[in-house]
Order: structure tokens, then C-alpha cells, then sequence
């Protein structure tokens, strides 16, 4: 009998930090052959469930990539039952990791294109691993431009990374929340407001966007007004899956699997679903 | 035909009741249900359609995937499969089909569901033909019948004294070869079918119709109580979740957990961050039937329907597939003869 695609590798937690308000990074180590050779080579855009024994199991986008070294970072937002018990594990406790899952962002055949990334919240969690890949890469790549969004300044992820995209080479990174507090200085308002600001040139690029659904809608139509067309936009999607095997389903957009067919799908694909994503 | 008598089947299926995990039309409280027997006295073998499929028996609305044991040395985690073979008799061949939907999604598409695969393996399925249609049914306009053969492994059809016994696998068989059987002239009639078919448009028809008003007039009257998908052979739907079975200082017990979902019930397609894309009754009631007649033979094969007409009876505001498929069709010829 071939191995049950549902059970999870056996992992242990060994490093958690917070990131943002009710956001935490987890590092895990994956403990079983087995499973160290299943996430040899994930890719930027995959996921995988990661399991709190006890509470269950949740999807989530893997937010580090193989090359900067052997532990799965995720981050992970404290929503709801299983969440909030991943949040509660202690370093060295045990986990489970089933994946790597679903397709990835296709890094090789946007070589030599500009890359423009809009993450928004959470959503910037599958973003980093895209983010990585050009930095460590950087001459395969065009100009790279950032633009950052959350509702507040404390949910913001990844901020201590920000210094070093910033100063990277041939990359542009700005950040924006929807509504500052009193130690805010930069810029405030929805992400589709700086991207009209900016107003990025589609000459020769991708724009690569993750954040809540409602985002990703309106990032797609201000990129279709700055004149990009559907085949340079990239989204992921979510859902709530259970399987990410395309069995369970409860990812289905129609006759698609977001599980299976995606999460990651370029704008024209998504314009051709007979059901909507919002 | 091969035929075997009342009492030798008797005997038959009460050597069988020893040997394997034998299920059948049982009287449950006044409910006729396919369920455990132990002898053949617990069969009841005059039946309409069980209440409920069988696929309770190779897919259980409620299955432990995985045993997880954690203690202070690390985790362990086992499967709890059952050990003994099944035979499920007395199957309606409508339920036979309603597997066979399953298996396109959960074994004939990689990764195999390796669980149900075990119990599709393990398990015999013995028909018996409905002698008429019953209230509701339409499996003739799904491509069955009611003394249909499709998915089964032997096919039993009541006759004179006895039953008629078709075998149609070597798994079927098998299980034939323990049979007191003898050879007899003649077949069993068909059965009687019913005159009035519904329609039943083929896949790539309703795409066209999937923003149509007709969804709010079938969807609205919904009440999110799922029954129609606990009911239906074909619907598969599952959520995962962990069950702490016992806990103490020397470790803890966990069961994962797989049980029957419902793209029907309000929360299916909320995502974490609260936003439901579904949140409406006529989108979800839309994606019901658009998973059996559109998404599934498309992606999969099989129509996701055998016609066994359960819905239609259990639901308790009166949606009735069989008039989506009328209302549907109509709308194909109205456009078409435009």
C-alpha cells in the first residue's frame, strides 16, 4: 500500500519569534528521512499543513525557501483554534508538516523580466520566499520593486528585513499602512492608492500580488489601469483546505482546486473561472 | 441462470456473518438502513431504498485517519484500519455507482486516498436488484437501473423461490464459490422502470447558466441543513480535525479525525481571514449542483448523481434536483431554439 497522503512528517519547533501583533515566525526542523527528502526542493509559493498534535492541522504558505538552509519558516497568524495552539507550543516542542503542496510561482520563466510585488498583510507571508529568490539571484532578475501594505503599522511583517531590501541592488521597497498611529511616519492608505502613485511601468514586467481577496481584486484593477495586462499578473490564493490534495473540497473556485490547480494563477486564469474568488 | 434458494442463501449469509464484517438492509427503529448483522435473521430482505447510501460503510461520516500517541520521547502515529474483509449485501444498485463516483476522485486520481482504498479492497459489494423504482428515484435518466449491475461484484434478483445471481467479478466469485448454487432455466424479468425520465443536460451545458436567476429560486428556500449531502451516495466532502482521547502525565492519546463536510453548510468556504466568498444560499446550493452535473464529470468522470432520489425526500423545504435538471434543460432548449 503506497503512504498515507494525510499523515503528516514528524517535526520539531526550534525557533518562534514575533513578527507583528498576533503574527509569530516558526522554524521547524523536519525530523524523519522521509520528510527532509520531500521538502529538499519546495518552492517559492507552495505550502504545507503544519499540525499542533492535539488541536489539528491548518494550511499555510511556506514563507522560507531550501537554498538559505533546512528549516520551514511559516508565519503564522493567531485566527483561530489551531492557530492559536501553534502560537501556544513552546521551542522544542513536536510538530507535524505535510507537503510541500500545491504549484509555485514560476521564477524561471519571469527571469530577465521587473518584478513588482504587492503583499498586504499576512499575505506577504508567500511573498518572502519570491522576495529571497530574485536577492539571491539578483542578476537574473530585472529592477525589483516592493510595495508593502498592512492596516497598522503593527502588523507588519517582516520588518527587520526591510533595511536590506531597501538597500538592495536595483530594488525599490515601500511600505504603507491604511491608517498610521502616533510614532508613523511614512506613507498612509491602501496599497492600491501607492501603487497608483508609483504608477510602475508594465514595460517588460510581472507584478506578483498576495493579501486578503478584497486587496487582490482591487491591486488587479489599478495594475489593468496602469496597463498591465492579465498575463503579467500573478496572485495566490487561499482557502480554509483540509486536505490540499484535492479530495476534501473545500478550496474549489468552480471547477478548480486552489489546492491543486493553484494557490498561484495568473490574472488571466483566474478571469476565466467560472466562479470568483471575492 | 445460476439461481440459489431462500434457505440456502440463509445459510450462506450466515456463514458469511461469522467470517467477515457483513453489512445489510436492516430495520433500525423503524428506519431500513444499511448497517452491521450479525445473522441472517437481522436482514430484512423486502426493502424500497435504504434511508441512507452505504457509503458510510468505505468512507464513515466519522473515521479516525491516524492514532497519534505523544509523549515525553517524541510522537508516534498509526493507522486504525479494521482488519477483517466486508461484504456489504443487499447494495441497491444505485449506491454501487455512488462509489464509483468516489473512487474516480479518491483512487483513480493521484495521491490515492489510502484509507478508503483499504476499504474499497476489503470490502464485496452484493447487489440486489430493486424489483420496481421507488418514490423519488430517476436512476434510469442517470445512466443506472434499478436492476443495473455497474460497480458490483454480484447481483442478486429476486426470483420464484429464491434469487437469481449474476457474478461479475472475480471478487464476487469468490465469494460465489461458498453458494449452494444450481442452474435453472430461464431469467428473472427486468425490472419495471418508470415511464417518466428527467433530463439530464450534459456538462459543458451549464456553464452558460451559472449567473442565472434560477439559483435564487431554488438556493433561497435553503436552510443550510445539510441533510441532502449526508444522504447523497456521491457527496464526499470532508473536514480534518484532532480529538484529544485521553491525556495524563505519562502522555497524551490523539485521534485525527476525518468526518463528512457539507459545501451547503454557511462557514464551508470562509477563509481564515473571515471573508466567505460563498456566503449566500443560492451560490452554495448552485455550487451543489454545479459539482454534480458540471465540475465532476468534468473533472473526474462520472456525473456526481446516481438518481437515487434521497435528497428529494429528506429535504425538508422541497428542493428537488430532479426540477434544477428540468429547469436547466429548459433553459438549453429555450436558447437553442431561439
Amino acid at each position: 500500500m503506497s503512504t498515507n497522503p494525510l499523515r503528516p512528517y514528524l517535526g520539531r519547533l526550534v525557533g518562534k519569534k514575533d513578527l507583528a501583533t498576533g503574527i509569530q515566525m516558526f522554524q521547524i526542523e523536519l525530523l524523519e528521512p522521509e520528510g527532509q527528502a520531500a521538502f529538499a526542493d519546495y518552492r517559492p509559493g507552495q505550502f504545507a499543513f503544519v499540525s499542533a498534535f492535539g488541536a489539528g492541522e491548518a494550511p499555510f504558505g511556506i514563507t522560507s525557501i531550501p537554498s538559505r538552509g533546512p528549516l520551514l519558516e511559516f508565519a503564522i497568524n493567531r485566527v483561530g483554534h489551531v492557530t492559536q495552539a501553534l502560537h501556544s507550543l513552546e521551542v522544542g516542542d513536536p510538530v507535524g508538516v505535510r507537503g510541500p503542496l500545491g504549484n509555485w510561482f514560476p521564477m524561471d520563466e519571469i527571469k530577465g523580466r521587473n518584478i513588482l510585488i504587492l503583499g498586504g498583510g499576512i499575505g506577504g507571508a508567500p511573498l518572502r520566499p519570491v522576495i529571497h529568490t530574485i536577492l539571491d539571484n539578483r542578476e537574473d532578475y530585472g529592477h525589483m520593486t516592493i510595495l508593502w501594505a498592512a492596516r497598522s503599522p503593527d502588523l507588519l511583517v517582516f520588518t527587520d528585513e526591510y533595511d536590506t531590501w531597501r538597500h538592495a541592488w536595483a530594488t525599490d521597497f515601500h511600505v504603507t499602512v491604511d491608517q498610521g498611529d502616533e510614532h508613523w511616519t511614512g506613507n498612509v492608505g491602501l496599497i492600491t492608492q501607492l501603487l497608483e502613485k508609483l504608477a510602475p511601468s508594465p514595460q517588460n514586467t510581472v507584478a506578483i500580488t498576495c493579501g486578503p481577496p478584497i486587496m487582490i481584486h482591487f491591486v488587479a484593477l489599478t495594475l489593468q489601469r496602469l496597463g498591465f495586462a492579465p498575463d503579467q499578473m500573478l496572485t495566490t490564493l487561499e482557502a480554509r483546505m483540509h486536505c490540499g490534495i484535492g479530495k476534501c473540497g473545500r478550496c474549489n473556485l468552480g471547477e478548480k482546486f486552489i489546492c491543486v490547480d493553484g494557490p498561484v494563477f495568473w490574472q488571466h486564469e483566474i478571469a476565466g473561472f467560472l466562479e470568483g474568488f471575492l | 441462470m445460476r439461481f440459489i434458494r431462500d434457505d440456502h442463501l440463509r445459510a450462506w449469509l450466515d456463514r458469511l456473518a461469522g467470517e467477515y464484517d457483513l453489512v445489510a438492509p436492516r430495520d433500525v427503529d423503524g428506519h431500513l438502513l444499511y448497517r452491521p448483522v450479525e445473522s441472517s435473521q437481522n436482514i430484512v430482505f423486502d426493502y424500497e431504498r435504504p434511508e441512507l447510501s452505504a457509503k458510510d460503510f468505505l468512507f464513515p461520516p466519522s473515521e479516525t485517519l491516524l492514532r497519534i500517541t505523544r509523549q515525553a520521547d517524541g510522537v508516534t502515529m498509526e493507522e486504525v484500519l479494521p482488519q477483517r474483509q466486508q461484504v456489504i449485501f443487499g447494495l441497491r444498485p444505485c449506491d454501487a455507482r455512488g462509489l464509483l463516483a468516489i473512487d474516480a476522485l479518491f483512487i483513480a486520481r493521484e495521491p490515492v486516498d489510502t484509507i478508503y482504498a483499504y476499504h474499497r479492497q476489503r470490502t464485496t459489494l452484493v447487489g440486489l436488484a430493486c424489483p420496481r423504482m421507488w418514490e423519488g428515484c430517476f436512476c434510469t435518466s442517470i445512466g443506472g437501473a434499478p436492476d443495473g449491475t455497474e460497480g458490483l461484484d454480484l447481483l442478486l434478483t429476486r426470483h420464484d423461490d429464491g434469487y437469481a445471481v449474476q457474478v461479475l467479478s472475480d471478487k464476487g466469485a469468490a465469494l460465489a464459490a461458498q453458494m449452494a448454487l444450481e442452474e435453472r432455466a430461464g431469467e428473472p424479468p427486468p425490472s419495471e422502470r418508470n415511464a417518466a425520465s428527467v433530463p439530464l443536460p450534459p456538462p459543458a451545458d451549464w456553464p452558460a447558466w451559472f449567473n442565472d436567476p434560477m439559483w435564487s429560486r431554488h438556493g433561497e428556500r435553503c436552510i443550510s441543513c445539510r441533510a441532502c449531502t449526508y444522504v447523497c451516495p456521491t457527496c464526499r466532502c470532508f473536514d480534518v480535525t484532532d480529538e484529544v482521547i485521553h491525556a495524563d502525565t505519562r502522555g497524551t492519546l490523539i485521534e485525527r479525525v476525518r468526518t463528512w463536510d457539507a459545501c451547503t453548510s454557511p462557514n464551508y468556504r470562509r477563509i481564515a481571514g473571515g471573508h466567505n466568498p460563498r456566503a449566500k444560499k443560492p451560490d452554495r446550493i448552485r455550487n451543489r449542483f454545479f459539482c454534480k452535473f458540471h465540475y465532476y464529470p468534468t473533472d473526474f468522470g462520472p456525473t456526481g448523481c446516481v438518481g437515487c432520489g434521497r435528497c428529494i425526500l429528506v429535504c425538508p423545504v422541497n428542493i428537488d434536483i430532479t426540477e434544477v435538471l428540468r429547469d436547466v434543460a429548459a433553459h438549453v432548449e429555450g436558447r437553442s431554439s431561439q
